[in-house]
Parts: structure tokens; sequence; C-alpha cells
């Protein structure tokens, strides 16, 4: 009773938006029946929606219906080959494991073993730079089956055909394929479509996902005109203020003045300081200025190196950067987006 | 006697043709050099033999300064008019014409070499003695602070000769210097101060024995100097 009520309102969510395409009255009226848990009644009128003109979503619907009402009589083989129909009609449909039945939900598993498809084609949308991305491509395979992957597409002399995988697979693959052409060159821009085609004996499937490629250009690196975290120096700084100009001043004319009187012949008298003391005290008056001045700037050699140094070190990262903005001017940014699907696979 | 005095006058034409040589060659030809020139003016002390001839007197000069690299050259003229001071026996009065060069070579630190020569002519001749000599000594230069520069500068003056004759020992002359120099407008102007001591232990023998007849002078020379 549970598990019929699951069904119930699994088909009654499913249906909710089906209902709206949902024409014909046949398979309108089995469906009513189904809701009312009345099999047989929806049963009878499955069968007679099938024989009748349906669209494909109808067709897929009715077959849908009729693998639930087998599900909820208990009819496992007969619910698969009804879940099989379903999947070859609409290979991407899923069923909401919370609100299906386990029973229903294991019968469409095992019809998914059942038939050949290739489900759930995505192709990522990516922006790379030629040459150093790649553009991930996943789908589902549900038997084990020999699965080719191919890009086809561009226009004129730049039409291409390229085959980017081509293995064993069941289950979930992964691919990257480097949007480049054999020459290594990239893809040029265009519409593009990556095709699926699986195959095993005589069954084989295929699907498809459009994408489209764009190019760009590539960013360049701005120069450099300072490091991170690393600031010039100045180059001079005030020395502190010192006594020392006085200091000297004041030695330098003691000494003149010493040494005038030391030198001085005795027989000559005593000796006359009158210039040197004029002059000395000129001097003396120049080193008290002197100190009492701010101090002229100098050079700050420790600095002056380091400078030099974070100049040198600006200087060849940005030779640096030249070459790579040459490099990246040659370069071309591949964007590759998905476009809106038409249709499933066949 | 008229020989050397024409000597003399031949050294110092040379000197101050140098000068006028020097202070007219264009600038930009000498990027690599300073050169600066200008007058002063001069008071100084003079004595001789013994305490009772002392002069004081006071005149102009000009000094003469070149810079190229390592080396530079002081050339200093100065003229005097010394008069016998009130407590001295002199009683005449007279000019003393001084050229002094000096070349110089910068060593370490603050220490210059010092290579030159001394002349100094006295008018009347027999009024004091003219002297010549070659001059050698070390110069200690020190930046006071921006464009303020002092230096002292000693050394001895070899081969010592005499208008009235005389012989001087190797360590009997002596001189002894003290500058200034300061720059002003833009470095376009030096205002320059300097003091030169000299002392000649000079000797003379007339034919009664050695006496001693020492010479000294005192001189200090306050001026301006237009840099180029």
């Amino acid at each position: 009773m549970k598990a019929q009520a699951l069904v119930t309102a699994a088909i009654l969510s499913g249906t909710t938006l089906a209902a709206q395409t949902i024409q014909n009255p046949t398979l309108r009226r089995a469906q009513q029946a189904f809701d009312n848990l009345d099999y047989r009644q929806a049963l009878s009128g499955g069968r007679a929606a099938l024989r009748e003109r349906l669209s494909g979503f109808e067709r897929s619907r009715a077959y849908e219906l009729l693998g639930f009402t087998y599900s909820g009589m208990d009819s496992i083989l007969k619910a698969v080959d009804a879940f099989k129909q379903v999947v070859l009609l609409e290979p991407e449909r899923t069923l909401d494991p919370n609100r299906t039945s386990p029973k229903a939900l294991s019968a469409f598993q095992v019809a998914l073993t059942q038939v050949l498809v290739v489900r759930q084609l995505v192709v990522d949308s990516v922006t790379f730079v030629g040459g150093q991305g790649v553009v991930p491509v996943r789908y589902t395979v549900t038997q084990p089956a020999r699965v080719v992957t191919r890009v086809v597409g561009g226009t004129g002399a730049a039409s291409t055909s390229l085959r980017i995988d081509s293995t064993v697979a069941n289950g979930q693959v992964n691919l990257r394929w480097p949007a480049r052409l054999p020459n290594g060159d990239p893809v040029p821009a265009g519409n593009y479509t990556v095709i699926v085609e699986a195959a095993v004996g005589q069954n084989s499937f295929s699907t498809s996902q459009p994408i489209r490629v764009s190019h760009g250009t590539v960013d360049t690196v701005a120069h450099l005109t300072s490091l991170p975290g690393y600031a010039e120096l100045p180059e001079t700084e005030v020395p502190p203020k010192s006594w020392r100009p006085l200091g000297l001043a004041l030695v330098y004319t003691g000494v003149a003045l010493a040494g005038t009187s030391a030198l001085s012949n005795g027989d000559l008298g005593s000796p006359s300081l009158r210039e040197g003391g004029a002059i000395g005290a000129g001097i003396v008056l120049a080193g008290f200025i002197m100190t009492l001045k701010k101090p002229a700037p100098q050079a700050a050699r420790g600095n002056i190196l380091y400078n030099q140094l974070l100049r040198e070190q600006i200087a060849r990262r940005n030779a640096e950067i030249a070459q790579e903005n040459t490099r990246r001017r040659q370069q071309v940014a591949l964007t590759v987006a998905p476009v809106a699907r038409p249709g499933g696979g066949r | 006697m008229r020989t050397e005095r024409r000597k003399d006058g031949r050294a110092l034409r040379a000197a101050v043709a140098g000068m006028v040589v020097l202070s007219v060659i264009p600038s930009f030809r000498l990027s690599a050099q300073h050169i600066s020139i200008g007058p002063q003016v001069v008071f100084g002390d003079y004595r001789e033999v013994s305490s009772d001839l002392q002069y004081r007197g006071s005149g102009i000069g000009a000094k003469a300064t070149l810079e190229w690299k390592k080396f530079s050259a002081d050339i200093v003229l100065s003229k005097v008019k010394y008069r016998p001071t009130s407590n001295g026996t002199a009683t005449t009065e007279f000019d003393a014409s001084e050229v002094d060069v000096r070349l110089r070579y910068y060593i370490t630190g603050p220490v210059s070499g010092e290579l030159g020569f001394i002349n100094r002519k006295a008018d009347p001749e027999f009024e004091a003695q003219s002297v010549g000599a070659v001059t050698a000594g070390a110069q200690m230069a020190y930046l006071l602070g921006p464009g303020v520069r002092m230096a002292l500068h000693g050394g001895l003056m070899f081969g010592a000769k005499y208008s009235g004759g005389g012989t001087t020992s190797g360590l009997g002359a002596l001189q002894l210097g003290l500058g200034l120099t300061v720059d002003a407008l833009h470095r376009r102007v030096r205002v320059t101060g300097d003091y030169g001591f000299q002392r000649f232990s000079r000797k003379t023998d007339d034919g009664r024995g050695v006496l001693p007849a020492p010479i000294q002078q005192s001189l200090g020379r306050v001026g301006f100097a237009i840099a180029f």
C-alpha cells in the first residue's frame, strides 16, 4: 500500500508537467485510472493509447505508465520491457528515487542495463589559453560498448572532424578535450557538435551536444613599478647634530696659534697673534654656526645599495614580463560554451 | 742684485699671466676643474734680526685656486706696505711684494701633500730682506658644514735665498697656515680668510763670526673670490 502511494505520488509529480502536454484522451483516461489505483483499467487504457497516434512525449509517457502499472502489479519483466521503451524514447529520462517505489526504480535500472544508450552528455563551459587547458566532457553509457567521441563542425576551410576519444566503456566516462587541431593549433572559432557514438554488436546509439568555440586575446601582464612589500629607502640621511665642527675649529685654530707661538724666534720678541687670532676667530665662528645649523644630508650608502638591488630586481622582473607578454600576444584565449540541445539522441 | 730683482719680477709677471689665462678659459672646456679667483685685503706683522726691527702694515692681494681631480693649486699674490712700529728702532717703511705658489695633491682622508715656492721682494731693497725658497709640507682640510671648509697647513722652506746674504739650516725655515673658505651665492662666490706664518732662522757671517739674523712674518688675508 505504501509502495502504491509512492508510485502515485511519483506519477502525480511527474505528470503535473506532462498533463499540460498530454493531449490524447485515451492516455489521459488511463492515467486517471492509474491515479485511482485501477490498474486493470490503466493497463488497457495505456495499451489502447499506444495503438493510437501519439507524439514522442506522449508515447514515452504511455510506456512509463505501463511500467509503473506493471510494477504495481508485480509484473517486473513486463515493467522492465515498458521502461526499456521509455529509455529508448527518452534516454535522458530519470526517476526521482525519493518519489518512486523501489520496485519501479529497480525495474527502471534493469531496463537501463538492457538497452544501449548514451545519457547525460555534458560539456562544461570553460575558458583557457589555447594549448594550456582542456574542455571537460562527460557522459554515461548504459552498456559496455565501443564509444567514439568526436567533434565536428566549423565552416568552410575550417570545417573539421576531430576524434576526441575511442574506448570500450560502461558507466560514467570523463574526457578531457584540449581543443587543438592535429597540428597543435587551437580549433578555429565557430559552432561545433560533440558527438558520442556507442556501438555493441548490431546495436548502436549516438547523442550530441552543440558547443560554441570563441576566440579572445590573452591578457598581458602589467609591468612593475615596485615590488610588493618593498619600498625604496631615502638615499640621503641627515646625521645627528654634533659639536664636532666647533670642536675641530677650536682645535685647528689652537694648533695654528700655539704653533705660531712655539715657532716664533725668541730674539724677535713676543709673537704677533693679531693675524692668526683674526682668522682663527672667523673659523671658530664658522664652526659654531655650523654646529647650530642643521647638518647637511649625507649619502646613505646602505640605502643606495638597497635601492640599486631593488631597481635591478624590478628591471629583471619587467624583462621577464616583457618576454611573457610577447608570448601571450601570440596566444589565443578559447572559450567553449555548450549551446542548447535541440533534442535527445537516437 | 739687479739680476735677482729682474728674476723676481719675471716670476710675478708669469704668475699674474697664469691667473689671467686660467680665468679667461671658458668654463665649459674645464668641466672637470674648478677655478676661483678674487681680491683680498692683507694685513701683517714683519720682524727682522731683533725685536727692535718690527713693522706692521696692510695692503692688497689676490688669490687664485685651481682644482682638478686630486690636484689643486693656490696662487697668492700680496703687496703690503710695512710701517715701523712705535716701540721699535726702524724708521723707514717699505713695500713687501710676495708670490706664494702651492701645488697640492690629495693623499687620503683630510691629508694632502704640498709643494711650491715663495718669493718676497722688499722695496726699497735695503730696508728688508728679499727672500725666495722652495716649500714642502702637508695640509689637513675639514668640511665644517655645507660649503664651509677650513684647512691647516705647515711645512718647511728649503734653499732659502736672501738679498742680503746669509744661510738657513735645513729645518730653520718653517711656515704654518690656517685657512677658511665659505661658499656663497650658490657656490659662485667664495669668502676666503687665510693666515700665514713664516720664520726663517737666518744666519750671517760678516767675518766676525756667525750671527743670527732671523726673519719672521705673520700675514692675514681676507677677501672673496669668484668661482667658475
